[in-house]
């Protein structure tokens, strides 16, 4: 019976393409039961009780004619309840490995003149084509989604779309049938109602006219959606209201292509080929030099390098066409970091010939990519957001930002991370502010991240979500804040998997109050010792940097703004103190440094500027706090943006360089100066996370057990206290 | 004879990086595939290589897709049989299908393995990407 087996979603059933089962609810086959239930029932009752009569008195026609209609009903039934919609496998790791939080959420291609958006699904981790669409009920990405019927307890896609709208049709024809024939016999019985045969006559057309109004209507509909070659989900979110439908040929042949085309194949649960292919080298060369040969081979900082100079000029393109929303960014960083590759990943491929994307990142956390330095490079770029907001001394952070990065070749590992400090020291020169916060302080956050925490790939997200959160601008549909919303959770586990960014993005990117907790999260590394003793000469007003996050040490003693400046504090402090350079802030020290302690959330609305004051201190006497405070409240840190202000975003301030090399460039900036407020949930989660893993040897460490305690308010509400 | 082998002589080779060719949306969801040669490729493979293998998947998978008799009459065989006929046939995009991976493979043994490249049918990855799989070259004969 097809309710019973309705529980069979028409996702892949166990194939080698990932799809994963869904669990198993019963409420979802509740619908699917009735309507089985209805249909077979009601169709039984009129086969047993009129259609004798009516082949008797009139036809035998009529019952051959009612039972043909009613087996192709079902059989469309049945296809619509069972048949794999078209849903697309899980992507890969690899095929987004280079994707790291640089990336943007939107990817923008052009059909036939028109811009599509193709939005990061975080799930599944690819960029949905266009028409394609998350189902969350089946928890899969399918291809021409046109809407989850509950009625059939499946997704419609592509693969059976047609069926559905078959059985609708078929359906309506059904019941009129039903209806119809049932009312000739009541008509012809109307003396003899109280029979049992007109009774269930009756009956069977009470259930069909009851059931008509909405099946006809459905019906109706469904033949407008085709005429004009459009999905239930595009009608119904009104994608086209204003403007063109790339996708319609005309009428008719929107009607016959959905009616008479090939039957799509399935994507999961397909016999994958093994392929034994033998690949020996030596490989034939397509007349390359040796020295290119070896270049390419050797080393893969040198591959990194073309990446990155590839990277960047694809990020350039990305962030002209980015700030088409948004004040024109400060000039570019320069990128140049030795780890980045990313060029010729699956979305710069995309980029190249695509119109310009609305800055919005998909800031995911770095995945762990073994060899590759991917730090950051191109990400800076992205941080258009941030940028533009502020005024930049974008190149001040560059600065600091390279040397950093070449300083810390080997702490690479969470090449992301470091991308993201960079690309968020950048945010942190600037005043986050509105629009640009977002970018800006995912792009300070990632800074500070990138400073210490080459390992800790969950730092990446942080930038992210405090770009996101600082920026506090809803609008930037930052794959990032998505993720970041369950922020501190990858920040405090070093290596967060796939999961846990996987959760933030589900989340919406409304959110702005990514969490600080992930921001929190320290990392040891040497760059953040050597930041730190940066750091030291902070002066009591530098605003806080957002790349302070990273690292207490970072937040030198000397200043009151010591400690971690998460990118929202930043963001806050930035905007208050104009004209201080982020410096690259080691943002997390390590996890025995926790740099702000979360005392309590507080209402988003509670963010404010003048919580920019507040400093995140991430040294001394900060012990690591718990990485559960700071991940205490991701919900309180909801999306308020309403810190206001732009300091989130990007006033992350850049710490003095992790390796030092910033600091003579840049100010330094006490970690989370004044801006300390917004940026607090940032800073507090900071110590966390990372067990130690390097021992902090330099620095700064010693974490001056300081004067007073300051209170941050993060900018998702949870307050830390920042020990000065 | 007695020879030795290293161990790294009869391993595969390591796989250094992949390159995704993603689709080419421009003229709808007709699968279609960007033929720009990445930069990855630069130095493995030949650019009219690299466009003549796409632009023969891109017309397979037209006609794969194609609206033609062929379909018409599937379509109308299929309800008459109350699509009963599936159990027993082969739709049309599943031969065009079989008749791609061969390509792919005839492609792979030809042009691309020879190169350390490795061309992954798209169908696994959900006809999104065309992912070109770029190993090691650790051949003693390249001076690394």
């Amino acid at each position: 019976m097809p309710g019973i087996s309705g529980g069979v979603v028409g996702g892949g059933v166990g194939g080698p393409a990932s799809a994963p089962p869904c669990p198993f609810r019963p409420s979802r086959y509740v619908p699917v039961s009735a309507a089985t239930t209805f249909l077979v029932g009601s169709t039984t009752l009129f086969f047993c009780f009129t259609c004798p009569w009516l082949s008797e008195s009139i036809s035998s026609v009529i019952p051959l004619y009612n039972a043909v209609i009613f087996l192709f009903t079902l059989a469309n039934f049945c296809m619509a309840t069972f048949m794999d919609p078209g849903i697309f496998p899980r992507a890969e790791e690899d095929e987004d490995k280079e994707d790291d939080f640089r990336a943007p959420l939107y990817k923008t291609v052009e059909i036939r003149s028109i811009q599509v958006r193709m939005k990061w699904c975080s799930t599944c981790r690819f960029y949905r084509p266009p028409r394609c669409s998350h189902c969350s009920v089946c928890d899969n990405c399918v291809e021409d989604f046109d809407h989850h019927c509950p009625w059939v307890n499946n997704c419609i896609g592509r693969r059976n779309y047609r069926y559905f709208f078959l059985f609708l049709l078929s359906l309506t024809t059904h019941i009129m049938n039903v209806f119809g024939f049932g009312l000739v016999y009541v008509l012809h019985h109307r003396h003899q109602l109280n029979t049992p045969h007109a009774a269930v006559t009756m009956a069977v057309m009470c259930v069909a006219g009851l059931f008509f109004v909405p099946v006809a209507g459905l019906t109706g509909f469904h033949i407008v959606l085709v005429a004009r070659g459009r999905t239930t989900n595009e009608q119904v979110t009104g994608k086209f209201r204003g403007g063109v439908n790339p996708f319609t040929k005309g009428c008719f042949r929107n009607i016959s292509r959905v009616l008479c085309s090939p039957l799509a194949p399935r994507y999961v649960g397909r016999w994958r080929s093994r392929q034994a292919m033998e690949i020996q080298p030596p490989f034939l060369r397509p007349s390359l030099t040796e020295a290119q040969l070896e270049a390419k081979i050797l080393d893969n900082g040198i591959q990194n390098d073309r990446h990155s100079t590839r990277s960047k000029s694809s990020l350039d393109q990305m962030e002209s066409q980015s700030a088409d929303a948004e004040p024109p960014p400060p000039p570019k960083p320069d990128l140049r970091f030795p780890g980045l590759s990313r060029t010729e990943t699956e979305e710069s491929s995309l980029l190249s010939g695509a119109p310009p994307t609305p800055s919005m990142y998909k800031y995911r956390p770095a995945y762990s990519s073994p060899g590759r330095n991917h730090t950051v490079p191109s990400h800076p770029n992205k941080m258009t957001r941030g940028e533009s907001l502020n005024s930049p001394s974008p190149s001040i952070l560059q600065s600091s930002r390279q040397p950093s990065y070449r300083s810390e070749p080997s702490s690479l590992d969470g090449a992301t991370v470091v991308g993201g400090g960079v690309g968020v020291r950048r945010g942190g020169g600037e005043r986050g502010e509105g629009p640009g916060g977002p970018g800006g302080t995912a792009g300070v956050a990632s800074g500070g991240v990138s400073g210490y925490s080459l390992t800790g790939r969950s730092y990446t997200s942080y930038p992210s979500s405090l770009v996101l959160s600082t920026g506090g601008s809803r609008s930037s549909s930052m794959r990032s804040a998505q993720t970041v919303l369950n922020p501190l959770a990858t920040l405090q586990s070093e290596g967060t998997t796939d999961t846990s960014y996987k959760s933030l993005a589900n989340q919406t990117p409304r959110n702005g109050s990514l969490s600080y907790d992930s921001l929190l999260t320290p990392s040891e590394s040497p760059e953040f010792e050597s930041a730190a003793h940066e750091l030291s000469p902070l002066k009591p007003h530098v605003p806080f940097h957002p790349m302070a996050m990273g690292h207490p040490e970072a937040v030198s003693p000397s200043s009151p703004l010591q400690g971690y400046t998460s990118p929202f504090l930043s963001a806050q402090i930035a905007q208050q103190r104009e004209g201080q350079l982020l410096q690259g802030s080691t943002t997390f020290s390590s996890p025995h440094r926790a740099y702000l302690r979360v005392v309590s959330p507080l209402s988003p609305s509670s963010l404010g500027p003048p919580e920019v004051h507040h400093l995140l201190q991430h040294n001394q006497d900060l012990s690591p706090r718990s990485p559960s405070s700071l991940s205490s409240s991701p919900g309180a840190r909801s999306p308020e943006p309403p810190v206001s202000p732009p300091p989130r975003g990007l006033s992350l301030s850049k710490s003095p360089s992790y390796s030092g090399e910033a600091g003579p460039q840049h100010k330094p900036r006490p970690a989370g100066g004044g801006g300390g407020g917004g940026g607090g949930a940032v800073l507090g989660g900071g110590g966390v996370p990372q067990p130690a893993s390097r021992p902090v040897s330099a620095n700064h460490s010693a974490p001056k057990p300081g004067g007073g305690v300051k209170k941050v308010t993060g900018v998702g509400g949870t307050t830390y206290e920042i020990s000065v | 004879m007695a020879e030795t082998h290293s161990l790294q002589d009869l391993q595969q080779p390591a796989v250094s990086s992949k390159v995704f060719v993603q689709r080419d949306y421009s003229s709808g969801t007709l699968c279609k595939f960007q033929t720009k040669f990445p930069s990855d490729l630069e130095s493995r493979l030949d650019k009219q290589q690299f466009e003549e293998t796409i632009q023969t998947l891109n017309n397979l998978y037209a006609e794969a897709e194609k609206l033609c008799g062929k379909s018409y009459l599937e379509g109308f065989l299929a309800c008459m049989t109350a699509y009963t006929i599936f159990l027993c046939m082969e739709t049309h995009y599943e031969k065009v299908l079989k008749k791609i991976a061969r390509y792919i493979k005839d492609q792979n043994e030809k042009i691309y393995a020879p190169r350390g490249l490795l061309l992954t049918d798209p169908i696994e990855r959900g006809l999104r990407v065309v992912e070109i799989t770029i190993f090691e070259d650790r051949s003693i004969g390249s001076g690394r």
